[in-house]
């Protein structure tokens, strides 16, 4: 099967969630990620080298093992199909080592904070003496310039800053955070694109460039219509819960069972019109006070108890069935459990598996879309720390057997990160 | 002449797209230099010209802002494709395009006798990206989908909120967004493909995918421990005098705090060395951090915290965005003027590109290119394009 990223190369000292989910899936989709770290300094995603007992870590069977850092589930899932290398960038051997590298990469993705490649000495104009149209994005909190440019931020705090939390709470109540820390594999899938569209700008005019993103300005970015809003009417705007500004009734109402729920949303009269005859209410569809939508929103409060009245006594997902029968949009609010079994992402091969080892036999997130002709997929598991760092020395950099053994006897490349905590 | 950026330079798009998923993604591309065609249904055009924001709450076919933000650099025409003229200038067009963008229900465009099979043999290089809520195949492919059931069914819901109250849904459009991302970066992928020697293809993107790529802490607590994740708080929310701010505390994050809050002697007192002791003394740590925030300003602590190193954040609604300071530093919004709507601020593009500038214009009017872009790429005569507007094929 053709795979539609063969050939180019990416050089990844990005660590967490954004930069590495990013070149996961240009991984996936064929092109050879080399993933760099030091023994000293790993990919936080990692977890802890000595985990304690309820820490962060998530491992298979609650299992960290003798080595935990190869175990996270973070770590595993964020990482499959690349090479894993160890170069300690403290050391001027392993700046030099980087940039031989680099000197053979297509593409240079980090997300350091503001500043950090510049001391190792590997900033964008320095690698372009090793290879004058190398491509390099940074996945910046703030974007390179600017008062805040040194901040640091995790997707929770880009929730925050960047707006997404000012619209998301209770009705009536405090703006709040997600469970999920959304921006990271927001900006993470964009980068995708961002990063073939600066390899064809090279193709077509033999040049590379140096791309600055700010994942604050990128989350703002899908608040689109929150700041015109605000341009145009000088509103800011408050959370309104489980509601819409216009379609109602819509929710998230009780069904059969601990903490199950559904959501129900009525874009048009049309819908609820087939919503009251569904739940038995065909008196509803009937009454003026809820034939429009500004109707229906007047009146939320009790067309919500009606709704639950019927749903509080159905399982979720034969309401959902009964309810999308019905042509009413209606979806059963998954836990991590009902996403692993949901038909549909099943049926689409969602889950994949990447190999023989039990942190390698579960099933792994894949992507956000798929190819009719370059179908991408997990092409090895998430590779043990530093596990290709020869390999890549001698293939990419060029390096003779003398000089990787010198790199080993020096530490530059040392892999074992029980030497150093 | 400024030095523009348009890695895209050369790109023919054509947008069958409507609304939020698939006028992000072509927007993206039409920003980047790319020659983006979107075709809008004539009379009411895309289902955004109908959707708020409007300036004082009237709407206007021209002046929403949802469609004003996501339809800048394109070129607007109107063509319907339940006719069937309307559909023979449609295939005519695919023949002219790189990349075609549609969000119909699966299985609409084949009942025009535009699903990929008939493109790919109109212009087989031609690449066409299909966004739908749960994509083109499986058992959820007919559900109706919106906003609010791709987060639910992706995952989302269940773990945004209070552990004691109903699951929460984030505001805004972020399945909507995020499926736009991934058409924009799956018509890329295919793309790249293709010049690098291949064929065109179908690339299929589903929103229901997209949320389950982004709940990720979900899944995998349950994939490797059994557990589910449950609705908590990722990091806790204080009040402050004027808003709200974001504590995260890190291992290496404690002195700093501890001498941010005036209370250095805390830095040793064992109730709180490790993540663990400040786990079990959570209350207490609250208590403390909760007395000092009280009086202060969301702004100072955010600078003050960052400052130290620690990665805080507050929580910023519209206002505060519109008027931060490094929000302006960067240009990030934008002001554009439209002929109908008028000089507004828009949100910007989020990334520099080189030493270049970005180009932002505005949206199309409904029809705007009819003429020009039937003349050149049809070659339709005055005549036809009168002829076309009675017939109310545009």
């Amino acid at each position: 099967m053709a795979l539609a990223l063969e050939g180019i190369r990416i050089l990844d000292p990005s660590q967490v969630w954004a930069g590495p989910t990013c070149t996961k899936i240009l991984g996936d989709l064929g092109a050879d990620v080399i993933k760099i770290e030091s023994a000293r300094r790993m990919d936080i995603a990692r977890g802890d080298v000595r985990p304690m007992p309820n820490g962060m870590g998530i491992y298979p069977e609650n299992e960290p093992g003798p080595d935990p850092w190869n175990r996270d589930g973070k770590y595993a899932d964020r990482n499959r199909s690349k090479r894993s290398i160890c170069l300690d960038l403290t050391h001027p051997r392993g700046v030099d080592a980087f940039k031989r590298i680099a000197a053979n990469c297509d593409v240079v993705i980090e997300n350091f904070r503001q500043g950090v490649m510049g001391r190792f000495g590997l900033a964008y104009e320095d690698l372009r003496k090793v290879r004058p149209d190398i491509i390099m994005v940074t996945l910046g909190s703030q974007g390179g310039s600017g008062p805040e440019a040194a901040y640091g931020s995790f997707g929770i705090t880009l929730e925050q800053t960047a707006g997404v939390a000012s619209i998301t709470g209770y009705l009536g109540g405090d703006p709040s955070t997600s469970g999920v820390l959304f921006p990271d594999p927001l900006v993470a899938v964009v980068s995708v694109g961002l990063v073939l569209a600066a390899i064809r700008q090279r193709r077509e005019t033999g040049e590379g460039v140096y791309i600055d993103l700010s994942q604050r300005e990128m989350t703002t970015s899908i608040l689109g219509d929150m700041v015109m809003d605000y341009t145009m009417n000088g509103r800011s705007r408050t959370p309104i819960g489980n509601r819409h500004l216009v379609f109602a009734p819509q929710g998230v109402y009780q069904c059969r069972g601990s903490d199950m729920w559904i959501a129900i949303s009525v874009e048009t009269d049309h819908d609820w019109i087939a919503l009251a005859q569904t739940i038995s209410h065909p008196e509803l569809a009937a009454d003026p006070r809820y034939a429009t939508a500004a109707g229906r929103r007047e009146h939320h409060d009790d067309l919500d108890a009606l709704i639950t009245t019927w749903t509080s006594t159905r399982d979720a997902f034969i309401a959902m069935s009964i309810l999308q029968a019905a042509n009413v949009p209606a979806g059963v609010i998954e836990n991590g459990e009902q996403l692993v079994k949901d038909p549909q992402l099943v049926s689409r091969g969602f889950w994949e598996y990447s190999g023989p080892t039990p942190a390698e036999t579960l099933p792994y997130l894949s992507r956000p879309f798929k190819f009719s002709k370059t179908p991408g997929f997990t092409r090895s598991p998430a590779p043990p720390l530093g596990a290709q760092t020869d390999e890549v020395l001698r293939e990419v950099a060029g390096m003779s057997d003398a000089e990787i053994a010198e790199l080993s006897e020096l530490g530059v490349t040392e892999d074992d990160p029980l030497r150093f905590s | 002449m400024p030095n523009l950026a348009a890695p895209l330079d050369g790109v023919k798009v054509l947008d069958f797209s409507q609304g939020t998923s698939g006028g992000i993604s072509t927007k993206l591309m039409a920003v980047m230099g790319a020659d983006v065609i979107k075709v809008e249904p004539p009379g009411s055009g895309d289902i955004s010209r109908a959707q708020g924001p409007f300036p004082n709450d009237v709407p206007h076919p021209e002046k929403s802002g949802q469609f004003l933000y996501l339809n800048m650099n394109k070129r607007g025409v109107t063509l319907s494709l339940e006719h069937p003229d309307g559909r023979a200038a449609a295939r005519r067009l695919v023949e002219w395009a790189d990349i075609v963008v549609a969000n119909f229900l699966p299985g609409q465009l084949d009942t025009w006798g535009l699903g990929y099979e008939a493109i790919e043999a109109i212009n087989p290089g031609a690449i066409l990206v299909s966004i739908a809520p749960f994509g083109q195949s499986g058992p959820y492919r007919d559900f109706r989908g919106n906003e609010i059931i791709q987060q639910a069914l992706g995952g989302l819901i269940y773990v945004t909120g209070e552990p004691d109250r109903e699951p929460l849904r984030i505001g805004g459009e972020p399945s909507e967004y995020f499926a736009g991302f991934s058409a924009f970066s799956g018509a890329l992928v295919a793309l790249t493909y293709r010049e690098a020697g291949g064929t065109g293809q179908h690339v299929d993107v589903s929103a229901h995918e997209g949320v389950a790529v982004a709940q990720m802490y979900s899944a995998l607590s349950y994939i490797f421990t059994g557990e589910e994740r449950g609705r908590h708080a990722a990091s806790p929310l204080y009040r402050v005098a004027d808003g709200q701010v974001g504590v995260i505390l890190r291992q290496q994050d404690w002195a700093a705090a501890c001498e941010m809050i005036g209370r250095p002697e805390l830095e040793h007192d064992e109730r709180f060395t490790d993540m663990a002791a400040r786990r079990v003394n959570q209350e207490a740590l609250t208590t403390i951090i909760d007395e000092w925030m009280r009086d202060k300003k969301k702004d100072d602590v955010y600078h003050d915290a960052q400052e130290r190193g620690m990665a805080w954040g507050y929580i910023a609604d519209t206002k505060d965005l519109m008027e931060s300071p490094q929000y302006q530093h960067r240009d990030y919004f934008t002001e554009i003027d439209h002929p109908v709507a008028g000089r507004l601020t828009y949100p910007g593009m989020p990334l520099r590109w080189g030493d270049s500038n970005w180009e932002l214009r505005p949206a199309p009017l409904l029809g705007q290119h009819n003429a020009e872009v039937y003349s050149s790429l049809l070659e339709w005569t005055p005549d036809d394009l009168v002829r076309m507007d009675a017939a109310g094929v545009i």
